[in-house]
């Protein structure tokens, strides 16, 4: 290999010239053998392939998998499927649209049906798209269409799968809903979906739409030239999507549910002991299934525009100053502090002076000298106006911030809010002011900046009930194949500790536990016999300052300005079980609007328990029966 | 150091032919892309478009290479092949899957098929070898051990994707590249030999579908339903298109999405039915055109350097013209071989124009070497 010489400056390589000559040979040869091959297949070929690409009669057609199916705890179906039959109109098999929709509404008439498709033609509408009419029809219709096929080319009845969601509105804002895929989301990715796709739009739909979906599968059918199929020629079946079993109890659910009666408010129930979700209920809630059938303009707007936004998660997104319920914090942050002992009283007389303003306690003629444990069962604002000047607003921030507040809890959601925990910074940098001293005073009731949401309230006294574990918050428990299988398992999550002394703990719950079972107890409507409720009540304020709590009051204010009531609490007192958080909006005080909830829940959730152990037990005797047979 | 000094020569001599048959052609792969993607129904952002931004984008790689000496970029052979295969190699451990292949890197946020890059460098890495190695005799197998070792490791790391086309793309650029340099007779028998011994092995590690294919090639009408599917639809859009064809965006087997993968490997019968054996006999010959003035490059260079670099890149487009037009007319196997500057494809296209780029560079350096 030591024959170096080099080309520059050489001669023009000659052997090169003679295999250039004969590559130039072969990929000439090459291009007229394509040439002579295009020639046979469009000229000579040309009449008979044209013939049967005229006659294609072939149509490969995707076919919709099942979403897969959502089952409570209990592994009751809470959302199935369904087949929808749709009316449709392919523009490539009929010539003039608007006369044959006209025809077909005439058709309509004639049986007294109503047409639902009102908007014009889409003009740009593409050869082979096919364009929705009506959804989700009944037999008259489909029956008038099928005979009718001949004088209305173009249109047909296709059948798709939708949701059919069983228990509607209790369980829409965890749920969501399905919809075709807008053109937004078909931006985000490109690869994954196509226009048309369905797929979840909110909830647990949306959340974990790539489980429930399943795969598409594929059809080659032979149609004839009115696009009715003669044979199928092939398929590829689509693929179920994967079960979604909830941590969800659909019994204590309905319970929730019916317990707001229509009024606004949210309510969430957790068990401490592993962060499943046992309830959540959002009222007014929406009806899923109206997604299905083609929602019209007009409703969506409606539901768009409600003031009361149906639509939303309040549980999750719904963000209230915690009111007297936030007492439990700062009870805790001023005694590990060491600002109070269990015995610290102050003398609350109807009323506190801070500056040049005036707060007031919601018991006008005050509580006299009163300890912590009165204190929280007898939620005394003066108190705790006390304990927030000694501390400080970022000192209540700090241990707010341990509970879990002022940040989502993480649970499997989408658009969970963050509250909002203020500190010093927060303020100076948000609003470009210093923070006031007399806003601290607000703070340690609860009101002012303050805001959580029921999920975080929840998650907050869970923690303290279980003895200081912050476990994430979760609705599903596991996803599953279609036969039972189990594909993914979700675990209880750690999120963080509570890090209070036992002290702490005893002492504020024996006062949880007094408010509710202690004769002054503002939270004893949520008594029940047995099960050792502790809890703690609230009224979150909608406008206006404490100050003028008494002119409010006597003014006539309209029902979007009333209190909001709160009510947060857990049960039983040893090894607690169940930790529920109840938000009545406009209803006014806690004890009285938002704890009657609260024990409806605690009364179907104990009352639930002794029924599961009871069938049981009626299981096995008729099994043994079986067996003896 | 020639590559840094200014000279006029390398715009007075700019090659203008080049660049106009590359984009003429270019212009008419983005109106079939267009055309195939009419009906697919909303894109947000439709494929012609992003086509057009990939064309752009491999003509500032072209500008780039045009203008740094051929000579310098080739001292760096080695290590853009060193990359390459470390790309591949990461594919390998890291990359993502579509339909079945795990073909993608993502790079910034962009995806990135390695293997499209790996052609050229391929080229790049033997034209090195041959000129560190001139000889006047034809080479021996010893002497062919480490071209060999340099289209083996990429050959296997693509088989493995799996993605054929692409890996018998780069064995049949090299073997191309091998014979034109010259080649021992008889090494050639022994290594066809050898491949000949080897294929039964070989044929056990392809994928089943792979398998299918080449099978169904032989017999199309035995399996109208699966893969002889795409070949007698491509076949029937292809010759319905008769000889004027049946017109932009209203090609019947096209717009009712008969075909497969009509905006990549299948878009050469996109083309051919919609305007017929006129505008396809003038694709071809405007792809003769390029092919032959890539051979008139490889002639006229000053060294041997460029030449190995021009008629690797010339032979690389040739094959996939061949290979990919003949699949769409049914006398190819389907492999799965982009049709150059027509298939949509970003990897692909910014490849492609950095080869015109190295094209053009040996082309005009023959103004401004001396002899």
């Amino acid at each position: 290999m030591g024959r170096h010489y080099s080309l520059l400056n050489g001669p023009e390589p000659a052997e090169f010239k003679r295999k250039l000559k004969i590559a130039i040979i072969l990929i000439l040869s090459a291009l007229t053998i394509l040439l002579v091959r295009l020639w046979y297949l469009q000229v000579i070929k040309a009449d008979d392939l044209k013939q049967r690409s005229e006659n294609n009669s072939v149509r490969f057609r995707k076919i919709m998998p099942l979403r897969g199916l959502i089952m409570d705890k209990n592994r009751h179906i809470v959302v199935d499927n369904r087949p929808s039959f749709d009316v449709l109109y392919m523009p490539s098999r009929g010539k003039e649209p608007e006369r044959v929709i006209e025809k077909l509404k005439n058709l309509y008439k004639s049986k007294s049906l109503e047409f639902t498709y009102d908007q014009p033609f889409p003009k740009n509408a593409k050869p082979y798209l096919p364009v929705k009419l009506e959804k989700n029809v009944g037999m008259g219709k489909i029956a008038l269409v099928e005979t009718n096929a001949l004088d209305l080319p173009g249109i047909y009845i296709d059948v798709a799968p939708v949701r059919l969601y069983l228990d509607g509105e209790s369980m829409a804002p965890i749920i969501g809903y399905t919809g075709e895929i807008s053109k937004e989301e078909l931006e985000k990715d490109e690869e994954e979906y196509a226009s048309g796709d369905i797929l979840g739009k909110h909830g647990i739909e949306k959340y974990f739409d790539t489980y429930i979906r399943g795969h598409q599968g594929a059809e080659l059918v032979e149609v004839n030239a009115y696009g009715k199929e003669i044979k199928n020629l092939g398929r590829i079946d689509p693929v179920s999507g994967y079960n979604v079993v909830l941590t969800i109890d659909a019994e204590l659910q309905k319970t929730a549910w019916d317990a707001f009666k229509g009024m606004s408010g949210a309510a969430v129930a957790l068990d401490p002991r592993d962060g499943s979700v046992l309830a959540m209920v959002s009222s007014p809630s929406f009806d899923p299934n109206l997604f299905n059938s083609g929602i019209s303009t007009e409703q969506w707007r409606k539901l768009v525009n409600n003031p009361l936004t149906p639509m939303s998660n309040r549980v999750i997104s719904g963000q209230y100053p915690p009111g007297s319920t936030y007492k439990l914090i700062v009870a805790a942050a001023a005694l590990e502090e060491g600002i109070i002992t269990p015995d610290t009283k102050f003398f609350c007389d109807g009323s506190f002076d801070f500056g040049n303003r005036t707060f007031r306690c919601w018991q006008k003629h005050g509580h006299g000298y009163i300890s912590l444990h009165r204190a929280i069962v007898e939620s005394c604002d003066v108190y705790f106006y006390n304990v927030g000047k000694l501390l400080g607003v970022d000192k209540i921030a700090h241990y707010a911030r341990l509970f879990g507040l002022g940040e989502a809890t993480g649970i499997d959601l989408p658009n969970e809010k963050n509250g909002l925990i203020p500190t010093k910074q927060w303020k100076l940098s948000k609003m470009k002011e210093p923070w006031q001293p007399g806003e601290t005073i607000s703070i340690a009731i609860g009101q002012g900046f303050n805001l959580t949401t029921p999920l975080q309230l929840a998650f907050a006294y869970g923690a303290f009930a279980n003895g200081g574990t912050l476990w994430r918050p979760r609705l599903v428990k596991s996803i599953e194949i279609a036969d039972g299988g189990v594909y993914k398992e979700f675990l209880p999550e750690k999120k963080g500790e509570l890090p209070l002394s036992p002290e702490t703990f005893d002492v504020l719950s024996r006062a949880l536990w007094g408010v509710v079972n202690e004769p002054t107890g503002t939270g004893k409507a949520a008594r029940r016999p047995n099960a050792d409720v502790c809890g703690k009540t609230g009224t979150s304020q909608v406008i206006g300052l404490p100050e003028n709590e008494k002119v409010r009051r006597e003014k006539k204010i309209g029902v979007f300005q009333r209190d909001h009531a709160l009510f947060v609490c857990f049960a039983p007192l040893k090894n607690p079980e169940i930790v529920i958080a109840v938000v009545a909006e406009n209803a006014g005080h806690g004890g009285s609007a938002a704890a009657p909830i609260a024990r409806k829940i605690l009364d179907a959730y104990f009352e639930g328990k002794k029924k599961v152990k009871q069938p049981q037990i009626v299981a096995q005797g008729q099994e043994s029966a079986k067996a003896r047979q | 150091m020639i590559f840094l000094k200014f000279d006029r020569r390398i715009f007075q001599n700019f090659d203008w032919t080049l660049l106009a048959l590359v984009l003429g052609i270019c212009t008419v792969g983005i109106i079939n892309i267009y055309s195939a993607g009419y009906s697919i129904g909303d894109r947000p952002f439709p494929l012609y478009l992003k086509q057009i931004q990939w064309v752009f984008l491999g003509m500032a790689f072209m500008m780039l290479i045009y203008f740094i000496d051929y000579r310098v970029i080739n001292e760096a052979a080695y290590i853009i092949y060193g990359i390459s295969i470390a790309l591949l190699v990461v594919v390998f451990l890291y990359g993502y899957t579509t339909r079945g292949s795990q073909r993608w890197i993502s790079i910034l946020g962009f995806s990135f098929q390695p293997a499209e890059l790996m052609k050229l460098t391929v080229i790049m890495a033997l034209a090195r070898y041959f000129d560190d190695y001139k000889s006047n005799e034809p080479y021996n197998l010893k002497e062919l051990l480490i071209p060999f070792l340099i289209v083996i490791l990429p050959f296997l790391l693509i088989l493995k994707q799996p993605d054929l086309g692409t890996a018998l793309i780069i064995v049949a650029v090299s073997a191309s590249i091998i014979v034109f340099i010259g080649v021992n007779w008889k090494s050639l028998a022994i290594v066809g030999a050898g491949a000949l011994i080897l294929m039964p092995i070989g044929w056990r590690f392809l994928k089943a579908y792979q398998k299918e294919r080449l099978m169904t090639f032989l017999n199309p009408d035995n399996d109208p339903l699966g893969t002889g599917y795409h070949i007698i639809q491509s076949m029937i859009a292809v010759g319905s298109g008769g000889i004027i064809g049946k017109g932009f965006l209203s090609g019947s087997q096209t717009q009712l999405k008969f075909l497969p993968e009509q905006q990549t490997d299948f878009v050469f019968s996109v083309f051919a039915e919609e305007w017929g054996f006129i505008g396809a006999f003038v694709l071809i010959i405007m792809f003769m055109c390029l092919i032959f003035w890539g051979l008139k490059i490889a002639l006229h260079s000053r060294d041997l350097l460029g030449t190995l670099l021009s008629f690797g890149i010339t032979a690389l487009i040739s094959w996939e013209v061949f290979i990919n037009i003949g699949m769409v007319l049914g006398i190819v196997p389907v492999v799965g071989i982009p049709l150059p500057f027509l298939s949509y494809g970003g990897s692909a296209m910014i490849v492609l124009m950095a080869m015109i780029g190295l094209l053009m560079n040996v082309s005009v350096r023959r103004f401004i070497l001396q002899r």
